[in-house]
This record gives C-alpha cells, sequence and structure tokens, in this order.
C-alpha cells in the first residue's frame, strides 16, 4: 500500500468513525426522544384511562344518588301517610266506643293498610316482644313484675319497617323488676 | 389516585364525617339511616345486657333502659385521668371515642367503596394539648391515623370558604347546638386563623326549646279542656313530635297549627302557633347566649365593631330569632350558603381535601364553554347546539333538512350568545354547503356537528349524509369575549326572556303557518287532487288565500287563520280516510283517530322548527321542517331528532 493510499484510507477511517459516532450520538438521542415519548404517551394514557373512569365512577354515583333521594322522598312521604294513617285507626276506635258505625273508616283503614304493604311498609312488632334497641326505642322504664325484665308493655308510638331498613323505630315503655325494699 | 382522608366532627352530642366527592364536601350517611340530628348520629356508646357494642342511634334508643352501661357525652372527658367503668371493665374517654370513629370508619368505607386508614378530626377552639393528643390517640385506636386535629369554628370557615379570602378578618363563629353554645372569635390572615378567644354555655341548646313549646303546647290543651297530657306519656310523645315539625315549619311561615286528633278520648289537640308567639316562647333562652358573646369579645379584647365575619353553626341557628338575635347583637348579617349543621364536618373533609391533594393538584381544572353555541335557522331563530356551561373538549350534532324544494345549498351561520333570536347574539362565522341534490323540502339530510377541543377551538362540519360531501369552518377562539362581556351577554338573556319568547312565539307560527300552506297546497294539487270534493278544494284554497293574506301581521292575525285551515284540512282528510275504510267498526274508528292525531301532530311539529340562515337561507328542523330563503335558492333545514 502507498503511502497516499495510507493516507486515504486512514482519511476515509476517520470519517466512518466520525460518521459512526455521530449515528450512535443520533441514535442515543432518538432512543431518548423515544423514551421521553414513550413515557409521556403513558401519562397521557393514564390520565385519560382516570378520566374516563372518574366520568363513569361518577356516572354511578349520580344514578345511585337520585334514586336515593327518590327513595328518601318516598319514605318522608310515607311517614307522613302514617300519620294521617294512625289518626284514622284512632278515630276508629274512638267513633266505635261510642257505638257509632265505623265500618266507612274499616274500609279506607284496609285500603291504607293496602298501600303501605304495596310500599313494603311492615309494622315493628312490640307489646310483649324483648326490647331491642335496633327496632325500638326506650322512653322510660316501668316496675313490673308479671313479665320478664326488658319486656315491652306499653307503645308510644308505632315502629315500622321499610323494605331498606328501619324506616322509624317504635317508642317504647319496658318492664323492669320491682325494687326491693 | 390519592389515598382518601375523611373529615371528622367528633361533636359532644352528635358527630358526623364528611369526605370530598368531585371536588365537594359530602356529608357520610349514618349506616342506621338519617335521624333527627340529620346524616349525624348520636356521640352514644353502650354495652347490652349480653355485652354487645352498640353505636349511635341504638346506643341512644336503649340509654333509658340501661343507664349504667350507657356513655353520653364523653367528649367532655378528653385528656383527664377519668375512666368508665363498664360491667366490670375501665374504659378511658378516648376508648369510648374510638368506638365512635370505628363506626364512623365503618360507614365511611361503605359509603366510599375505598378503605379509609386517615382522617381529620375536629375539637372545639378551647381544648388544650392533652385533649388534642386524647383525640388524636382515640383516633389511632378506631385504627385511623390523625393527620390533622383543627380547631370546630376553623372547619366552619373552611367550609364557608373563608381561607380564600385575601383580606385579614376578624370571625365571630356562633355555634348553638342541641345541648351546647360555643362562641369563637377568630382572626385570619393569609389563610391563616389563630383563636382570639372563646366562651360559651354547656348548658344551653335547642332541646331547650323543644321544651318550652311542648310545655306550652300541652298547658294550652289543659286551660282549653281540662285535661294534663304530661302524665299519658304517648300523648306527650304526640305533642313533643308534632311540637319540633312546627318549630321547624315556623322558620319559613309566619303561622302554623299544631293539630293532633284523639288525642284524649274524644278530644282533638288544636293549638295556633304563630312565629312571634313562638319567638316569644324560646326569646328567654335565645338571650341567654347574649353573656357568652359579650364575653369572647371583651376577651378577645375587641369591640362588635371590629367583627368582621359572622359565622353561625348548628341546627338552632336556622331558627329566624337565632339569626337575628346575632345579627342585632354583632351588626353583621351573618353569612350563607353552607347548612349550619353540616359546616364543621364539610370544613374538616375540605382540609382533608387538602392534605390528601383532592382539592387541588390531582383534578385536571377543565374549561367550560360560557355562552351557548348554536346555528341560524329559519326565520332568524337560533338553534342550540351546544348548551352554555358544557365542560370542553366536547362534541354535539343535530341533522337539518332544506326548507324548500330543489334546494342545492345551505349556510351555517355559527352563533353565540343566550337569546333565541341570531339577531340578539353574536355570529362567529358562516359557510356554505354546495352540490345538495334537488330533492323536495325535507328529504336531504344534512348534519351539523360542533367540535370543541380543549384549548376552546370550535370545528363546525356540515354533511350531506346523501352524496357524503361535507364542508367545515374552524373557529379559533370561542372564549374572546371578557368576562364582563360574557356576564353582559347572560344578563340580557335574562333580561329580555320575555320579549325573545314572544318574538320566537311569533316566528314559530309564522313558519308553521308557512310549511302548512305548503303542505296542504301540495296536498290538494298533487297528492289527492282528484279525491278532494270540488267544493272542500275551493274552501281549501280560500282558507290558503286568507292565511298567506295575514303572514306579514302580527301572530294573532295569524294565529285563527291557521286554525281555521287545519280544521278544514282535518275535516276532508277524515272524511277520505273513512270513504277509504272499510265499513264503521270499532277497529276502523280507533286507525282514524290514530292517523289524522299523527299526522296532525308532525306537521305542526315541523313547521316550528324551521329556520334560515342569514337574509337568503334558512334551515328547519325535524326531517320535514323547511325553510325558504328569498330571492336566492339557498335555503335548509335542521333535523334536531338526531
Amino acid at each position: 500500500m502507498s503511502e497516499d493510499e495510507k493516507i486515504l484510507k486512514k482519511a476515509y477511517e476517520k470519517i466512518i468513525e466520525s460518521k459512526v459516532e455521530k449515528d450512535q450520538e443520533q441514535e442515543e438521542n432518538d432512543l431518548g426522544r423515544i423514551e421521553t415519548l414513550e413515557k409521556e404517551k403513558d401519562d397521557f394514557k393514564n390520565k385519560w384511562l382516570r378520566s374516563k373512569a372518574d366520568y363513569q365512577n361518577l356516572e354511578k354515583q349520580s344514578i345511585q344518588r337520585v334514586s336515593q333521594e327518590i327513595l328518601k322522598e318516598k319514605l318522608n312521604l310515607l311517614l307522613e301517610f302514617i300519620t294521617i294513617y294512625e289518626d284514622f285507626i284512632r278515630a276508629q276506635d274512638s267513633l266505635s266506643k261510642n257505638n257509632v258505625d265505623t265500618s266507612g273508616i274499616e274500609i279506607i283503614r284496609k285500603n291504607m293498610e293496602k298501600i303501605l304493604s304495596e310500599n313494603n311498609i311492615v309494622p315493628i312488632a312490640a307489646i310483649g316482644k324483648p326490647f331491642d334497641p335496633q327496632i325500638h326505642e326506650a322512653i322510660s322504664m316501668v316496675e313490673d313484675d308479671s313479665v320478664d325484665e326488658g319486656t315491652i308493655i306499653q307503645e308510644v308510638a308505632k315502629g315500622y319497617y321499610a323494605e331498606e331498613g328501619i324506616l322509624k323505630p317504635s317508642k317504647v315503655i319496658v318492664s323492669k323488676k320491682k325494687s326491693e325494699k | 389516585m390519592a389515598e382518601k382522608i375523611i373529615g371528622i366532627d367528633l361533636g359532644t352530642s352528635n358527630s358526623a364525617a364528611s369526605v370530598m366527592q368531585g371536588g365537594k364536601p359530602t356529608l357520610v350517611p349514618a349506616a342506621e339511616g338519617t335521624t333527627v340530628a340529620g346524616k349525624a348520629f348520636p356521640s352514644v356508646v353502650a354495652f347490652s345486657k349480653d355485652g354487645e357494642l352498640l353505636v349511635g342511634e341504638p346506643a341512644r334508643r336503649q340509654a333509658v333502659t340501661n343507664p349504667d352501661n350507657t356513655i353520653r357525652e364523653a367528649k367532655r372527658k378528653m385528656g383527664e385521668d377519668f375512666v368508665f367503668k363498664i360491667q366490670g371493665k375501665e374504659y378511658k374517654p378516648q376508648q369510648i371515642s374510638a368506638f365512635i370513629l370505628q363506626k364512623i370508619k365503618r360507614d365511611a368505607e361503605a359509603f366510599t367503596g375505598d378503605t379509609i386508614n386517615k382522617a381529620v378530626i375536629t375539637v372545639p377552639a378551647y381544648f388544650n394539648d392533652n385533649q388534642r393528643q386524647a383525640t388524636k390517640d382515640a383516633g389511632t385506636i378506631a385504627g385511623l391515623d390523625v393527620v390533622r386535629i383543627i380547631n370546630e369554628p376553623t372547619s366552619a370557615a373552611l367550609a364557608f370558604g373563608l381561607d380564600k379570602s385575601k383580606e385579614d378578618m376578624k370571625i365571630l363563629v356562633f355555634d348553638l347546638g342541641g345541648g351546647t353554645l360555643d362562641v369563637t372569635i377568630m382572626e385570619m390572615g393569609g389563610g391563616v386563623f389563630e383563636v382570639m378567644s372563646t366562651s360559651g354555655d354547656t348548658k344551653l341548646g335547642g332541646v331547650d326549646m323543644d321544651v318550652a313549646i311542648t310545655d306550652y303546647v300541652i298547658d294550652e290543651f289543659r286551660k282549653k279542656e281540662g285535661i294534663d297530657l304530661s302524665s299519658d306519656p304517648q300523648a306527650k310523645e304526640r305533642v313533643r313530635t308534632d311540637s319540633e315539625k312546627a318549630k321547624i315549619e315556623l322558620s319559613t311561615v309566619m303561622e302554623t297549627e299544631i293539630n293532633i286528633p284523639f288525642i284524649a278520648p274524644g278530644k282533638n289537640l288544636e293549638v295556633k302557633l304563630t312565629r312571634a308567639k313562638l319567638e316569644d316562647l324560646v326569646g328567654s333562652i335565645v338571650h341567654r347566649c347574649k353573656p357568652s358573646v359579650d364575653k369572647a369579645i371583651e376577651d378577645a379584647k375587641l369591640s362588635v365593631s371590629d367583627i368582621t365575619k359572622v359565622l353561625l353553626v348548628g341546627g338552632p341557628t336556622r331558627m329566624p330569632i337565632v339569626k337575628k338575635f346575632v345579627s342585632d347583637t354583632i351588626g353583621k348579617e351573618p353569612e350563607g350558603g353552607v347548612d349550619p349543621m353540616e359546616a364543621v364536618a364539610f370544613g374538616a373533609a375540605v382540609q382533608a381535601g387538602i392534605i390528601s391533594g383532592d382539592v387541588t393538584s390531582d383534578i385536571v381544572l377543565l374549561d367550560v364553554t360560557p355562552l351557548t353555541l348554536g346555528i341560524e335557522t329559519l326565520g332568524g331563530v337560533r338553534e342550540p347546539i351546544i348548551e352554555r356551561n358544557t365542560t370542553i373538549p366536547t362534541s354535539k350534532d343535530k341533522t337539518f333538512t332544506t326548507a324548500a324544494d330543489s334546494q342545492t345549498a345551505v349556510t351555517i351561520n355559527v352563533v353565540q350568545g343566550e337569546r333565541p333570536m341570531v339577531v340578539d347574539n353574536v355570529s362567529l362565522g358562516t359557510f356554505n354547503l354546495t352540490d345538495i341534490p334537488p330533492a323536495p323540502r325535507g328529504v336531504p339530510q344534512i348534519n351539523v356537528k360542533f367540535d370543541i377541543d380543549a384549548n376552546g377551538i370550535l370545528n363546525v362540519t356540515a354533511k350531506d349524509m346523501g352524496t357524503g360531501k361535507d364542508q367545515k369552518i374552524t373557529i379559533q377562539s370561542t372564549t374572546s369575549m371578557s368576562e364582563d362581556e360574557i356576564k353582559k351577554m347572560q344578563e340580557d338573556a335574562a333580561g329580555h326572556a320575555e320579549e325573545d319568547k314572544k318574538k320566537k312565539e311569533a316566528v314559530d307560527i309564522k313558519n308553521e303557518a308557512e310549511s302548512f300552506i305548503y303542505t296542504t297546497e301540495k296536498l290538494v294539487n298533487q297528492d289527492l287532487k282528484d279525491k278532494i270534493p270540488q267544493e272542500k278544494g275551493i274552501q281549501i284554497t280560500d282558507a290558503i288565500k286568507e292565511l298567506k293574506d295575514v303572514l306579514s301581521q302580527d301572530i294573532e292575525q295569524i294565529k285563527p287563520k291557521l286554525e281555521a285551515l287545519k280544521a278544514i284540512v282535518n275535516e276532508v282528510t277524515t272524511e277520505l280516510y273513512k270513504n277509504a275504510s272499510p265499513p264503521p267498526g270499532q277497529q276502523s274508528g280507533d286507525s282514524n283517530q290514530q292517523q289524522s292525531g299523527d299526522s296532525n301532530q308532525q306537521q305542526s311539529g315541523d313547521s316550528n322548527q324551521q329556520q334560515s340562515g342569514d337574509s337568503n337561507q334558512q334551515q328547519s328542523g325535524d326531517s320535514n321542517q323547511q325553510q325558504s330563503g328569498d330571492s336566492s335558492s339557498e335555503q335548509k333545514s335542521e333535523n334536531t331528532s338526531s
């Protein structure tokens, strides 16, 4: 190989080397950029998925909230209805004591009970039952040895179950043993 | 997602919890349902005779049957060297509070569907370090990491958003609960709250008011009937329930009646209660709050005029007499907008949200369209496509159709504003969709799509569904208006609502009349030409002429003529169908009715949706809606049924 050829070869090698270096550098830059873009893409995808999930959750919550509100309003209305229903029972009791014909009121009462039953409203049993704070509310205790201690002996206000739980607890008076003196 | 932190108002009588949902505090409902205290529940803990732990409503309900094993107001003992002795076991106050916190944790987990491990708990401003530490310990026992303890009045101030204020202020928080009064004065500067003074009365609250009203009603009945109801528990309970209801009603009305039938054998209770009487009954209770307010101001070394904000907390502060007492005493109207029963729990949730980042960092702030975007339709009526306050990015579309036969082009005028008539809104740009194949009016389907990207750039595309040809316009900024301009447009819309409604109605009637004329003429001259009896044909032609003559006049002239034409057309078409159907029978009668009704509905609905673009372009809604351009052939109509 002549001297000139050697010089030429060296020059070529240098050029190739620098090109390879540049290409490597470029490749590194490209890889770095791809990595950044990948990260950015993942970040956006994540945010997008989260937004989508947030929206779907909000939709579910809204549906749930609306049905809860409707149920709440329905139960409130039923509570008002129960007050009137109980007044009818009192009216019937009072009138029948005075020997007044209450057959008409009896029909009204039955119709009202039908509405309550259709709405899954069931009275809570109280008198003679053991007191249960999950469904009864004690307003006082009286001494009574004729029944077991903790038995309900008077119902002050009727309680009702609704399908979803307790619509209102019964208000009751509970027995206790006579204190020994 | 950031871990959920709940805010807890651990109260002396009642407790409540709240959690941030969708950027807003929401009260966690108690598992046993809503009670007299709203969604809050009584801070009562009990052990039944079988050793079962009861917390909240069930514990309160059994209290009279089991007083030795029922604990109320454990909060008052927090931080003290005190033990509750129950069934041979000893419980520190923080253990009792922990039972309440455990219940809250369970309820919150059921409500949110997440595991809750962290909480912000509120304490009275006067709590010392020991009491605060005991509250923190209660949280730890309950399995909650108490990330912050904040003062109840500070929490209320957060609920009212006062921390965002740039001004320094002196805040008086008047917290009247079921059984206690707390008055606190705080100084707020740069979002930092500092307590200046506290005072209160531990035996003053809403329960005293209920007792006063119940006693009054029982007394009135005794005076009238000579019967004492206080010895009859059933009757007394009924009076108490209705008295409380009346008290609540009298916050909004001036007078109410307590009617309890058959309260005693053969006797009904009827008592009229006015707001004035109620205020007379509870006045002395309300005025017992005065020394506490005076003392708080005095201890803070301030005068009433130094107080800049007044906050009301607690159910009884909803009563007008309490509000008036506070505003008269301080000389300032209390802040509104937050339910006083929920304020403390809400504020705790806001604080929790700030700590977890729910309130600011993790929420992508999305913009909304400040004004409605729509297009112009027949008669200069604006048809909304994207309503104001819609969160962007978003896209919506509607299908329109032509208003004239052989109409080959439509102009889309994109408008922004709240008024129903195009002329009162702002036009953002117009473009034409051309080369629509000639067809009878109502046949072509032109879909108009509005798409706003996250930067507020609006793209409007109109596409002829028949040929697939489309045209679009890009509007760079739909929100270039200043806030003042937007506000003015919204106010204008509200101010002109009535007048605009009349204008739109006039155009709608005119459009309906024109459409009906078109349909009828087509019916008479083409579709049913040989089927309509001559004299009926003349009647219809005359009615059309009469209607056309009044078209340029006002709505009152058009309406009767339009009705007259409709009546004749209905009569003719009904007759035609009768003749075309089999011998009269039930079936035939039904089918006639239905068809006739449908046809009327359709026509009238169609004509209402006609619209016009600019002076020579018009659109109409529904597939049959039509529009007629003046001299130009460019016309279109819209179908809003998409």
